[in-house]
C-alpha cells in the first residue's frame, strides 16, 4: 500500500534499515522460547506441545478453517480500528459494536422469517452493519456533543450493548426454557456460506475486502489525507479546513458498521444463533490486531491472522495435552507484547 | 591559550545531502561566535552534533581539553555543554524555582527549596534575568522562559552555550534584553555559539562570525569593522539588495472590510483593505494578533461585528469556505499549525488543496500531478529537499518556512494574511519572499503583513497599523510615518 505523498515510504525505508521483519521474527521467536520454558514448567514437553499447536492450525482442512473463522472478527474490527486509531480517535468500543451486530443479525433473521436465503443473508449482514453502526453513532454524538473522552463513551457503552444481548435474550429473540441465555437457533437457510471443503465461513472475505477498502480509502483518497492529518496535528487539520467532527463521524461510523458486521458473522457464520456473551473480549483483540497491523489496514490482515492462528493452535495444545488454559493467555499475551515492544516506533 | 572548544572536519551525511562536508569551528572562553549561513547550510545540525544529539560520520570535538566522541546530551551537558532549544523543556504548571530543580544532581535529594530560590535569585541579578524563583512559568512571556533555560545553564556550570535562532519568536525588547544578558555571559567567562539571521543582531553582539554555506565554512572574520552588507555577501555569496517597494497604488476596490470585529482578545475593530495594498500590523506580539489573524482564517469565532471579502459576508464561514472566497493564510506558529512534520514535503504543499486539482481528480488523489506540482514549487521556492518525499520535518527551520509560503501563494489568494512570514528565513529567503509579497500586490491582491520587527513591516507596506491591547490603535501612510507617534501607539495600551 504505497504511497509517496505519505509518510509510509519514508517511514517504510526507515523501518526496512532498521530491519523491522527481523525484530518481528526475532520477537515471535523469543515469544516461543518463552513459552517453551513455561509448558516445561507445567511438567509438559514443550516439542509435543507445540507440535499440538501446529497440528491444531494446520492439522486438517476443517482446523485451517476454524483458525480462518477466529480470524475473521479480528480482521472486521480491527481494520475498523486502525482506521479510528489513524484520525486520533481512540475507539474501544468494537465489543459493544460487535454485540449490536449480533442482535441485529439475530432479529433480522428471526422477526422476518420466510425470506428466500440470499435476500435473508443480505439483510441480516445490512442489519448487523447498522447496529453497530448505530450503536458507533450514539457513543460519536455523546463524545462530541457533550465532550465526553471517546474512550470512555465507546467502553461503557460496551457493558450497555452486552446488557441489551440479554435484553433481546430474555425477550423477543430468546429461546425459552434453554437454560441459558440464547437465541432460538437460526434456520439452516440462512446460514451464512461457507466454503466447501475448509469450513470457512464468508467473513473473512468481508473482512479482506474490507481492509483492503480502508486501506484505498486512507491512501488514496481526499478523505483519506484528512483523517491522516487529523490524526497527526488537530491544529493543522482545523488549519487545512478539516471538520474535526465530521471526520469522527465517517471513521466512527465505519468501524462500528464492520464491527457491527464482524458480530453478524459469528452469529450466522459460526454459532447460528445469538449467545449472550459472545462478543466480550473481542473488542481488545482488535485493538491488539489494529496496533500489530502498525494502523495500516492492509497490514491488519496478516496481524489478524497470526492472532487468529495462534489462539487456534493454543486452544488446541489445551485440548491435546491438557496445557492448563491460563497458560494459553499468558502465552499469548507475552507474544503480543514483545511483539508490540519489537514494533513500536522509535520517538 | 587553548581554545575552549575545537571543532575539526565534522561530516555528517543524511542520505545524498551532506549537511555538514569538513567543519572546523573553534570557541573561546569570554567570547561570542556568530554562526551564520542560509537555510540549510548545516548550523543546527552541527549543534546537534556537538551536543551529542546525533553522532557525525567523521571528525573529532575537543571541549575543555578533552576529546568529546560518541556522547549524549546528557553527557555534553556534564562535560559543560548547554543547548537553548526553541522548544523549550519547561513544566508549564511548575514554578520557575522547581523546573531549575527537574533533574539537577547537585538539588541533592531533598528539596532544599529556599536555598535554592536564593541562588536563583542572586544569579538572576548578577546576570540581569530578572527571574522570580516562585513565578509560575505558564504565566510567563516566552523571553522570560527562555532566561529560565540560560539560568538552567549557568547553575549546572555550563562553560559553553549554544543558541539556535534564540530571538526568532521573541518581540524587540526581549531580543535587546537577550544581547544584554548574553554579554553578561561572555563578561563571566562563558564561551557562546549564537545562531540568528538578523544581521543587526550579530553585528551588535558577537566578536566574530563564522559562515557556513552547502556545509562548509565559506568564510569567517571579526565583527569588528564589518558592516551588513559585507555579512550578507558572505552568507548569500551576492549582494542582497533591499526590497524595492516602489509604493502600491491601493486604489483597487475594496476588498477586505472589517467592521466591529470583536472576539476572545481583540476588538472591536475596523479595518479595510483594498486591492493592491499592503497593510503592515505593527505591535508588541501578544497583543492580539494571533486573535485577529486566526479570526479573520476563520480558527477562531467572532463574537461581534463582521468581515466582507470581495463584498461577501464572511464572518462565520468556515475555513474551507474563506479558502475558497480567495483568501490564504501564513500562520505564525510553524511547528503544529502550519505544517504536519511527520508529513511528506509533497503533503504539506497540499495540506489546504487536498480535494482539488492538480492534487486530486475526481474525487482521488492524484500521484503523477501531485509530485509534478510539489517539484515545481520545490523549484520555484527554492525549497532545499532531496526528494518531495522527504517528510517536512527534516527539513532545515527556513527551508519548512518555504513550503507554508510556497502553499499559501502557489493558490493566487485575493486576500493573504501574513503573519511572521519570515521567521527563520535567510536574507535571501527573505528579500524573496518580500518580492513575492509585493508580486501579489502588483497582481491586484491585499496583503494583511503582522510582525513584530518594524524595520520589516516599514519596508514592505502601503500603509502602517499598529495593533495595541487587541485593539488598532492607529494607522498612518508609509509616506507620512513619523517613528515617534508609532512608538506612542504600540507602548501606549500594550500590556
Ligand atoms: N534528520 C534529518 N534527516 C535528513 N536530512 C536532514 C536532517 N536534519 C537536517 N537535514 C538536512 O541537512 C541540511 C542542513 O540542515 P540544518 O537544519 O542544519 O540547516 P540550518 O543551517 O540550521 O538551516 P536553517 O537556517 O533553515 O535553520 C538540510 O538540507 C536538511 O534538509
Ligand atoms: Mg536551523
Amino acid at each position: 500500500m504505497s504511497d509517496a505523498l505519505s509518510a509510509t515510504p519514508a517511514t517504510r525505508i526507515a523501518l526496512r534499515r532498521q530491519g523491522l521483519l527481523p525484530r518481528i521474527l526475532g520477537a515471535v521467536l523469543l515469544s516461543f522460547i518463552i513459552a517453551a520454558l513455561l509448558i516445561a514448567l507445567t511438567g509438559h514437553n514443550p516439542l509435543t506441545a507445540f507440535a499440538a499447536m501446529l497440528g491444531g492450525v494446520f492439522g486438517s482442512p476443517y482446523q485451517i478453517g476454524e483458525a480462518l473463522n477466529r480470524t475473521s472478527p479480528y480482521l472486521l474490527a480491527g481494520s475498523g480500528v486502525a482506521l479510528c486509531f489513524r484520525a486520533g480517535v481512540i475507539n474501544i468500543g468494537a465489543d459493544g459494536q460487535i454485540a449490536m451486530g449480533g442482535i441485529g443479525a439475530a432479529g433480522v433473521v428471526l422477526l422476518w422469517p420466510g425470506q428466500p436465503g440470499l435476500l435473508s443473508a443480505v439483510a441480516a449482514i445490512i442489519g448487523a452493519a447498522l447496529c453497530g453502526a448505530a450503536w458507533a453513532g450514539i457513543a460519536t454524538a455523546i463524545h462530541l456533543g457533550r465532550r465526553v473522552h471517546e474512550v470512555l463513551v465507546t467502553l461503557l457503552l460496551n457493558f450497555v450493548a452486552l446488557l441489551l444481548v440479554q435484553l433481546a435474550l430474555a425477550g423477543p429473540l430468546g429461546q425459552p426454557g434453554a437454560g441459558f441465555l440464547q437465541s432460538r437457533p437460526l434456520p439452516r437457510a440462512d446460514w451464512l456460506w461457507r466454503a466447501p471443503h475448509v469450513f470457512f465461513h464468508g467473513g473473512i472475505i468481508l473482512g479482506v475486502i474490507a481492509a483492503l477498502a480502508l486501506s484505498v480509502l486512507l491512501w488514496k483518497t481526499p478523505f483519506g489525507f484528512a483523517i491522516r492529518v487529523t490524526g497527526q496535528s488537530r491544529r493543522a487539520a482545523a488549519y487545512a479546513g478539516f471538520s474535526a467532527a465530521g471526520i469522527t463521524w465517517g471513521v466512527m461510523l465505519t468501524a462500528g458498521g464492520l464491527a457491527g458486521i464482524a458480530g453478524g458473522t459469528e452469529v450466522l457464520g459460526l454459532h447460528h444463533r445469538l449467545i449472550e456473551g459472545f462478543s466480550t473480549g473481542f473488542g481488545f483483540k482488535a485493538v491488539t490486531v489494529a496496533l500489530l497491523g502498525a494502523l495500516e489496514p492492509a497490514a491488519v490482515i496478516p496481524a489478524a491472522l497470526f492472532v487468529g492462528l495462534l489462539e487456534s493452535g493454543a486452544l488446541s495444545m489445551q485440548r491435546q495435552i491438557g496445557v492448563p488454559s491460563a497458560l494459553v493467555v499468558v502465552i499469548e499475551g507475552i507474544t503480543m507484547l514483545l511483539i508490540l515492544a519489537a514494533t513500536v516506533r522509535r520517538a | 591559550m587553548a581554545a575552549l572548544l575545537e571543532m575539526r572536519g565534522i561530516v555528517k551525511c543524511f542520505g545524498a545531502v551532506r549537511a555538514n562536508d569538513g567543519i572546523d569551528l573553534d570557541a573561546q572562553a569570554g567570547e561570542i561566535v556568530g554562526l551564520l549561513g542560509e537555510n540549510g547550510s548545516g548550523k543546527s545540525t552541527l549543534m546537534k552534533l556537538l551536543f551529542g544529539m546525533m553522532p557525525p560520520d567523521a571528525g573529532g570535538i575537543v571541549f575543555r581539553g578533552r576529546e568529546l566522541s560518541d556522547h549524549n546530551p546528557r553527557m555534553a551537558a556534564e562535560a559543560g555543554i548547554a543547548m537553548i532549544h526553541q522548544h523549550f523543556t519547561l513544566v508549564e504548571a511548575m514554578t520557575v524555582a522547581e523546573n531549575i530543580m527537574l533533574g539537577w544532581q547537585d538539588a541533592g535529594w531533598r528539596l532544599k527549596r529556599r536555598e535554592i530560590a536564593d541562588r536563583i535569585r542572586e544569579t538572576s541579578r548578577r546576570l540581569g534575568l530578572e527571574l522570580d524563583p516562585s513565578a509560575r512559568v505558564g504565566d510567563l512571556s516566552l523571553g522570560r522562559r527562555q532566561r529560565i533555560e540560560i539560568l538552567k545553564a549557568v547553575l549546572r556550570d555550563a562553560e559553553l552555550l549554544i543558541l539556535d535562532e534564540p530571538t526568532s519568536n521573541l518581540a524587540p525588547p526581549e531580543v535587546a534584553e537577550l544581547l544584554a544578558i548574553l554579554r553578561h555571559l561572555r563578561a563571566e567567562g562563558k564561551g557562546i555559539i549564537f545562531i540568528t539571521h538578523k544581521l543587526p543582531e550579530v553585528l551588535d553582539v558577537c566578536d566574530r562570525v563564522v559562515v557556513l554555506r552547502a556545509g562548509r565554512v565559506a568564510g569567517f572574520a571579526p565583527v569588528a569593522g564589518a558592516d551588513r552588507a559585507t555579512l550578507a555577501r558572505m552568507m548569500v555569496g551576492r549582494d542582497v539588495p533591499a526590497p524595492q517597494n516602489l509604493s502600491g497604488s491601493g486604489t483597487g476596490a475594496t476588498r477586505l472590510s472589517v467592521s466591529g470585529l470583536g472576539g476572545a482578545g481583540i476588538g472591536p475593530m475596523d479595518l479595510t483593505l483594498s486591492g493592491g495594498e499592503i497593510l503592515g500590523l505593527a505591535g508588541v506580539d501578544g497583543n492580539g494578533q494571533l486573535e485577529l489573524a486566526e479570526t479573520l482564517a476563520g480558527l477562531r469565532a467572532a463574537t461581534g461585528g463582521s468581515v466582507m471579502l470581495d463584498g461577501r459576508d464572511i464572518t462565520h464561514a468556515s475555513v474551507s469556505a474563506r479558502m475558497t472566497a480567495g483568501l490564504a493564510y501564513i500562520p505564525a506558529d510553524r511547528s503544529s499549525t502550519a505544517l504536519v512534520r511527520g508529513m511528506t514535503i509533497a503533503a504539506n504543499l497540499m495540506l489546504r488543496d487536498s480535494a482539488r486539482p492538480p492534487y486530486a481528480r475526481r474525487g482521488w488523489l492524484t500521484k503523477r500531478a501531485t509530485q509534478t506540482r510539489a517539484a515545481a514549487l520545490m523549484q520555484g521556492f527554492d525549497i532545499r529537499a532531496p526528494s518531495p518525499a522527504v517528510p517536512a520535518g527534516r527539513l532545515s527551520g527556513g527551508n519548512q518556512q518555504k513550503i507554508v509560503i510556497a502553499r499559501e501563494l502557489d493558490r493566487n489568494p485575493g486576500l493573504l494574511i501574513a503573519h511572521q512570514p519570515t521567521w527563520g528565513l535567510d536574507p535571501g529567503a527573505t528579500h524573496f519572499v518580500m518580492e513575492r509579497m509585493l508580486a501579489l500586490r502588483a497582481a491586484g491582491a491585499a496583503v494583511l503583513y503582522i510582525s513584530s520587527e518594524l524595520e520589516e513591516v516599514l519596508a514592505i507596506s502601503d500603509r502602517v497599523a499598529v495593533l495595541a491591547g487587541g485593539a488598532i490603535a492607529g494607522i498612518m501612510p508609509r509616506g507620512g510615518v513619523d517613528m515617534a507617534q508609532l512608538g506612542l501607539w504600540m507602548s501606549g495600551r500594550a500590556a
